[in-house]
């Protein structure tokens, strides 16, 4: 993916089209860690939602594979997958739970030797900004994770979320608002360390 | 002087998508704002977090879940896969959406298809239901079940079909690239996994397309028919008119006038009988306001198929009420899809399966 190493060749694309499952499983170990991460943190570290949506965004993938022309990066294609994915999935939830504890991962990238406390307060830091992604409408999640997780560009994003980079910028401007109100006790608590 | 607060532009302006002269007015703004400088570290601080979140590997159970769901949709064998595995994917079930089964299917497909190519396709074997004996059969030749008897043709390695009492089968060519039945009356089941376009069925008012799926098709004395889906898709092709019919889902066939407009079996009777009266040019006016009227989300199958169907001058109306549940694509403009343009009509209906 973009964000994470370029693309995948032009030939497995091609071997998928005429239906080789070799390809299929090159593809997918290709894009099965980014498309998995988005799920897990869109759903809150739900890793049963983020394995169904994994398997339904490659399901729907290889079905329609054929259909994809290469006007776009594959990327950005599989990207929007992802999202419609989600945002659908989403949509047949009430409110995402919040509140119960997420799957106990310690999500923040960690340096090396690392104390109990350091430990303990990454942690912590990464339940929190599970919570507050997952507190977001649908849309400004997608946003947010497509943005800062998978590092895309605004006209990306566009391509991806179906929208004009005005909105992009418009749910960017709104999931910030949100997440700013959510992550200000975490922010506080960096602010006295420093 | 002091400047309007600077906030929509900040995520542009940490993003670095600012214009050279809008990033020097962000920055002067917020030299001087206490606010906006305020709101500034926010959106770092939150765009920092996120961003070091790691990448999570995903579990084998994915991948090992997309071929046992294969294996579950279309009980196809999947070389990869030991029995045991197999079984134990059994006793799982993911609440996923008949898209996704229709997904599941056609990806099965996929993969059995290299292997399908590979070798020679197999003649007709005919079973009969109630006597138990096999024997093949040859192309040309009738299977009837006038007598009150049933049958099973065995398509190969793709499927199975079921005749129903009172049916009459004529089996078609066997090639690699295609199997065909004539179904000249009564009711056939079939079950076919099979890469799209490799099965087909004829019948008096329209040919039944498999695109990896199961159905029920139905066809009376006067040649008029109707095809039922259980799963996957088919499609219904007749002198150029086609009708896409996912599971769920039915579509009436009538002779000279070819595939009917599809509809959900669990759309309001209202809506059913004025599909009804639509095709058979009964006060089509009158059917498409209670089309319209009644439609539900999942009734944009009805709807999409209608763009291309209805009167010139309604179509803008049927464009209306199907943008009211999803508007289009961007790049697929209303004015694309009133001229039936072949490509925005299809991006439409991508979009528009999701709630199919």
């Amino acid at each position: 993916m973009d964000g994470a190493g370029g693309e995948i060749s032009p030939e497995i694309l091609d071997a998928c089209r005429r239906g080789d499952r070799e390809a299929f499983r090159a593809l997918y170990e290709a894009y099965k860690d980014r498309v998995y991460s988005i799920a897990f943190y869109f759903f809150q570290a739900d890793a049963d939602a983020a394995g169904e949506v994994t398997q339904q965004v490659f399901l729907k993938l290889m079905r329609e594979i054929a259909r994809f022309r290469g006007e776009a990066a594959f990327s950005t294609w599989l990207y929007r997958l992802v999202v419609n994915a989600c945002v659908d999935r989403a949509r047949g939830r009430r409110a995402d739970v919040v509140g119960e504890d997420p799957v106990t991962l310690d999500t923040i990238a960690a340096s090396p030797a690392l104390s109990h406390e350091e430990m303990f307060a990454r942690h912590e830091v990464a339940t929190s900004v599970q919570r507050a992604i997952a507190t977001l409408p649908p849309k400004l999640r997608a946003a947010i994770l497509l943005r800062y997780f998978e590092d895309l560009s605004y006209s990306d994003m566009a391509d991806a979320l179906n929208c004009s980079i005005g909105t992009v910028a418009s749910r960017l401007s709104r999931g910030h608002r949100l997440l700013a109100k959510k992550l200000a006790p975490v922010r506080m608590a960096f602010r006295s360390e420093e | 002087m002091f400047t309007r607060h600077v906030d929509d532009s900040l995520p542009r302006y940490c993003d670095g998508e600012l214009s050279t002269a809008d990033r020097q007015r962000v920055d002067a703004h917020v030299a001087a704002c206490e606010r906006c400088r305020l709101a500034l570290e926010e959106i770092q601080f939150s765009a920092s977090v996120v961003r070091q979140l790691k990448v999570i590997s995903a579990p084998p159970s994915v991948w090992n879940g997309i071929v046992e769901n294969a294996i579950v949709e279309a009980g196809l064998p999947w070389p990869e896969r030991s029995r045991r595995q197999t079984r134990r994917a059994r006793g799982r079930s993911y609440p996923l959406r008949w898209a996704v089964a229709c997904g599941l299917v056609l990806a099965a497909a996929a993969g059995v298809y290299l292997s399908i190519r590979a070798t020679m396709p197999r003649p007709w074997e005919v079973a009969g239901v109630n006597d138990g004996g096999t024997r093949r059969m040859a192309a040309g030749e009738w299977v009837d079940t006038g007598g009150g008897s049933a049958a099973r043709i065995i398509v190969g390695q793709l499927g199975t079909v079921d005749v129903a009492p009172q049916t009459r089968v004529r089996l078609g060519q066997v090639s690699p690239t295609e199997y065909r039945l004539k179904l000249d009356r009564g009711t056939i089941s079939a079950e076919i996994n099979a890469p799209p376009r490799l099965f087909i069925v004829d019948t008096p008012a329209s040919a039944v397309v498999d695109l990896g799926c199961a159905y029920t098709v139905t066809v009376a004395e006067n040649g008029a028919g109707e095809l039922r889906m259980t799963k996957g898709w088919s499609s219904l092709e007749w002198k150029g008119r086609e009708s896409l019919v996912p599971a769920g889902a039915m579509c009436r066939t009538r002779p000279g006038s070819g595939p009917g407009t599809p509809y959900f079996e669990d759309a309001s009777a209202a809506l059913k009988r004025a599909v009804d009266d639509f095709d058979e040019s009964k006060n089509r006016s009158e059917a498409l306001d209670v089309i319209l009227g009644e439609a539900r989300v999942r009734d944009t199958l009805t709807l999409w198929h209608l763009l291309s169907r209805v009167d010139v001058s309604d179509r803008a109306r049927v464009y209306e009420r199907i943008a009211q549940f999803e508007a289009p694509p961007v790049g697929v403009t209303r004015d694309r899809i009133l001229a039936l343009d072949a490509d925005a009509l299809r991006r439409w209906r991508e979009e528009l399966a999701w709630k199919w």
